[in-house]
């Protein structure tokens, strides 16, 4: 698609206002268009291979039909084919080469298996790894990476490095629709998952070199039309607005990617989504003020993509730790009640634990050493020492901008009531090296030394119960627990653990001959459990010999 | 230690060099040239630059070239315009727009259009010079009339302020030594010689001595909190009872492999044998943990006085 900005203007809101016409006047004619020629086409068909919405609210073991799995985030899986007993046998299913490193988590559905890389969109069998169709379309943009696609009904929906949003037919690869999200000129791109609840589509954007407003939106799964879009900045005016300077455009600029995908509660109604670090990334100078909604949790409804609450892990953040870990759902009992919890492990260094309901926040506790921090305030929100930010002469902080933890998913598993992260100890020199008015990043910070291990945490207290080292580097590689006592992920040597979640021993482990950089997930098909990880451009399914002892197949599954 | 991947950007297959992070021990990534963005974690594999060589880092401006192209077109094409043309828009710029734009067009009583989606869309002057013609009626600006030179000038150092902005997420090659040199030499001397422990390990007139003119200022500072190398040694205690010594190649859980006194590379598991790790760089490790921001700073202005 191209067009010309030509009469667009400078100032962000108009430019988005704008759009937002561009966009849904382009979806009525096409639409028009596709219909006269094929009418079946804005009617959705949930037929036998396609994904109800319905069954995302409890997926069942055959299936892993979102980012995580299932809406909580806790990425913990019910199936016990594999197990502690038997994990010495596990073995090589398939191996599925992308050329290309995969940082997604497939989604399995109805035995095939979606995952992406940033241009790329693959369907593959979940049985063999074999290739059902590949979609490839090169962009602009930034192709940092793709952390994987979203589906309903027999749709599929894929994020660009050129900001757009592609719909494929999920049979062949074919294109429904293509919108933009936003303007990859402006330095937008996308690499998350879209979380599809009910009728939306929920979708973020990525983008931190240039100091453009974050948004979090929600679209037709049919359509493509923009039900809402909730920007991470409030209008000036708005509640929020106090925490950005007044008579500047700081507010305009401020950043605040939505490039995770969030977790969601059904019976709360409400949408949980990690946002980004606010802009200029390492000097606050120009924004004074605790910068809302950057570097926060935020509930929303997803009907309307109104706030109904928010908690922010990093007030005011110079040092670019986006709070976009993943909030992860769980009930549980705190101080003798049964409570609705949302638990993160944020990039600052710091483990919050909150009441979902209300955003009540009730534990904070660092789950890695910090350097950055003097305490924690009334509201539990960590304290930045005053000589802590970026300076021209360097400041030696820990962590890095890359943060204490990241991307990779953590789990929550309910049998060992455990919370785990993979954690970075990383120091690094923050310099703001910019002259005059700071503007995009404004420095820069250099890493010295990282080393990483995976930790457990008490989500009552934020203690931490067990600690596994992976070695030296900054750990990338995702986690999974299962009902089968174990706990999947890597160390930084190329090795996929299994660990137990009760002691954080090591159960099993393979060298893979690739730096795992994205996160596990787990399927059961024909009775058989898989494990998929994958280690640089390699997908890996893991599962028991089919000769082992795995657990007798029910009679319909039998051939 | 550099493994290859492959950049994604359209139409240009360049092989990038980064360096594998399991390795980050031996290769701590001093200065890091990549374009960031927020999902840093995945920076971390994807233009990974250390300096270890002329061929690899021309190889990695390309790419950065490459990826700054590919991020923002019109920003890049800047690059190629003299400078003399920028230095002329400046002109240019501060005579007819400074007064609501700011001399350096971040912004007065007008917007800033270093972050503007005019200028980012905006090629030679095509979407500029019409808002300079016919100036913004609805938001108070006059139009100008300015030359077609005038207007090119003015959009060639608009976006050569938009390409800065762009690229200042990194600490430039050459950063000036006076803006690092903000501590006390004198204290950083108590330091080295008292609670810092670095005589320990470290000599002003042996092992130091003209260190602050054998590396750049930022590489100084650098390897002074985390040198690059020496390697560990380690011991290996075999079922039988033999020790054996070696160069550390590589540990983990499962494995310990040394490269021994004659050259030879061995691994084993761990389960079988007695490991003892010596790592000459635990007290820099350990000064990591400790060093307070003044400390850190008098430490490295005492060792610019080694020249």
């Amino acid at each position: 698609m191209n067009f010309r900005a030509k009469d667009w203007f400078m100032n962000s809101a108009d430019y988005f206002s704008n759009r937002r016409k561009f966009s849904a006047t382009r979806h009525i004619l096409a639409l028009l268009a596709l219909a006269t020629v094929c009418p079946g086409v804005l009617v959705p068909r949930l037929g036998a291979q396609g994904l109800s919405p319905e069954l995302l609210l409890a997926p069942p073991t055959n299936a892993w039909p979102t980012y995580n799995g299932d809406y909580s985030g806790r990425r913990y899986s019910t199936l016990d084919h594999i197990n502690a007993s038997n994990i010495g046998s596990l073995t090589l299913a398939w191996a599925f080469r992308a050329n290309v490193a995969i940082k997604s988590t497939p989604l399995e559905v109805n035995g095939i298996l979606y995952f992406t890389t940033p241009d790329n969109v693959w369907a593959i069998d979940g049985t063999t790894g074999r290739a059902i169709w590949h979609y490839n379309r090169p962009s602009e943009g930034d192709h940092i990476g793709h952390r994987g696609v979203g589906m309903y009904g027999d749709w599929l929906y894929f994020t660009t490095p050129d900001a757009h949003m592609v719909s494929l037919d999920a049979k062949d690869g074919s294109v429904r629709w293509n919108i933009e999200l936003a303007d990859p000129k402006l330095g937008y791109f996308s690499t998350m998952s879209p979380l599809v609840v009910r009728d939306h589509v929920i979708v973020g954007v990525s983008g931190d070199v240039t100091d453009v407003p974050g948004f979090l939106e929600s679209i037709d799964p049919k359509t493509g039309t923009v039900q809402w879009r909730w920007f991470t900045e409030p209008h000036p005016g708005e509640a929020g607005s106090e925490t950005w300077p007044k008579d500047s455009d700081a507010i305009l600029h401020g950043g605040a990617m939505t490039w995770m995908t969030g977790t969601y509660d059904p019976d709360l109604n409400l949408l949980y989504w990690g946002t980004g670090n606010p802009n200029p990334v390492l000097s606050g100078e120009t924004r004074p003020g605790d910068n809302l909604y950057t570097c926060s949790i935020v509930a929303l409804n997803p009907d309307t993509g109104k706030l109904a609450w928010y908690f922010q892990p990093s007030p005011h953040d110079v040092h670019d730790w986006d709070a976009v870990e993943t909030p992860v759902v769980f009930n549980a009992e705190f101080n003798g009640a049964k409570r609705k919890l949302l638990a993160q492990a944020s990039r600052n260094g710091f483990f919050f634990v909150l009441d979902r309901a209300t955003g009540e926040h009730l534990v904070t506790a660092p789950f890695i050493d910090v350097n950055w921090a003097a305490g924690i305030d009334s509201r539990g929100r960590p304290i930045a020492k005053p000589d802590s930010a970026p300076r021209p002469d360097g400041t030696l902080v820990e962590p890095a901008s890359d943060g204490s933890t990241n991307w990779m998913s953590p789990s929550f598993d309910p049998q060992t009531g455990l919370f785990y992260v993979s954690a970075r100890r990383v120091f690094s020199v923050f310099y703001l090296t910019t002259e005059g008015k700071p503007e995009g990043w404004a420095g820069r910070d250099a890493n010295v030394f990282a080393d990483s291990t995976v930790r457990a945490i008490d989500y009552r207290t934020g203690k931490i119960v067990w600690n596994h080292e992976i070695g030296n580097g900054a750990g990338i590689a995702g986690i999974m627990t299962t009902a089968g006592h174990l706990l999947f992920t890597a160390d930084n040597d190329e090795n996929i653990l299994a660990l137990d979640p009760a002691t954080g021993k090591t159960l099993w482990h393979l060298h893979a001959g690739g730096r795992v950089e994205n996160s596990p997930m787990t399927y059961e098909l024909n009775g058989r459990q898989y494990v998929v990880m994958a280690a640089q451009d390699t997908l890996y399914a893991f599962a028991l010999p089919l000769t082992a002892s795995a657990p007798p197949l029910k009679t319909s599954e039998k051939k | 230690m550099f493994i290859f991947a492959r950049l994604n950007v359209p139409g240009c297959g360049i092989i990038v060099p980064f360096t594998d992070l399991s390795m980050t021990r031996n290769c701590p990534w001093n200065h890091r040239l990549d374009p960031p963005n927020s999902e840093c974690g995945d920076r971390e594999t994807r233009l990974r630059v250390t300096f270890q060589g002329a061929g690899l880092m021309t190889t990695a401006m390309l790419s950065l070239l490459f990826y700054l192209t590919a991020l923002s077109g019109a920003a890049a094409l800047a690059q190629s315009t003299p400078a003399e043309v920028i230095t002329r828009g400046q002109r240019e710029f501060q005579q007819s727009c400074a007064f609501c734009h700011g001399p350096d067009a971040t912004g007065a009583r007008g917007p800033d259009l270093v972050r503007s989606a005019v200028v980012a869309h905006d090629v030679e002057g095509n979407l500029i010079g019409e808002v300079i013609h016919n100036g913004r009626p609805d938001k108070w600006m006059p139009p100008q009339r300015l030359s077609s030179e005038q207007v090119a000038a003015i959009a060639a150092f608009l976006h050569d302020a938009a390409r800065k902005a762009l690229q200042s997420a990194r600490v430039p090659k050459e950063y000036p030594l006076a803006k690092l040199l903000t501590g006390n030499a004198d204290a950083g001397k108590t330091y080295f010689n008292g609670k810092g422990g670095c005589k320990d390990c470290h000599s002003p007139t042996g092992d130091l001595a003209g260190v602050a003119k054998k590396y750049p200022p930022l590489h100084l500072e650098s390897r002074m909190l985390y040198p690059r190398g020496p390697a560990s040694t380690v011991t290996v205690t075999l079922p039988s009872g033999e020790r054996l010594d070696g160069r550390l190649q590589h540990i983990n859980e499962f494995t310990v492999a040394l490269r021994d006194s004659s050259g030879w590379y061995r691994s084993f598991p761990r389960d079988q044998v007695g490991v003892e790790v010596h790592d000459p760089l635990s007290a820099h490790r350990k000064l990591l943990d400790e060093l307070t921001q003044e400390q850190f700073h008098d430490l490295f202005a005492y060792l610019e006085t080694l020249k």
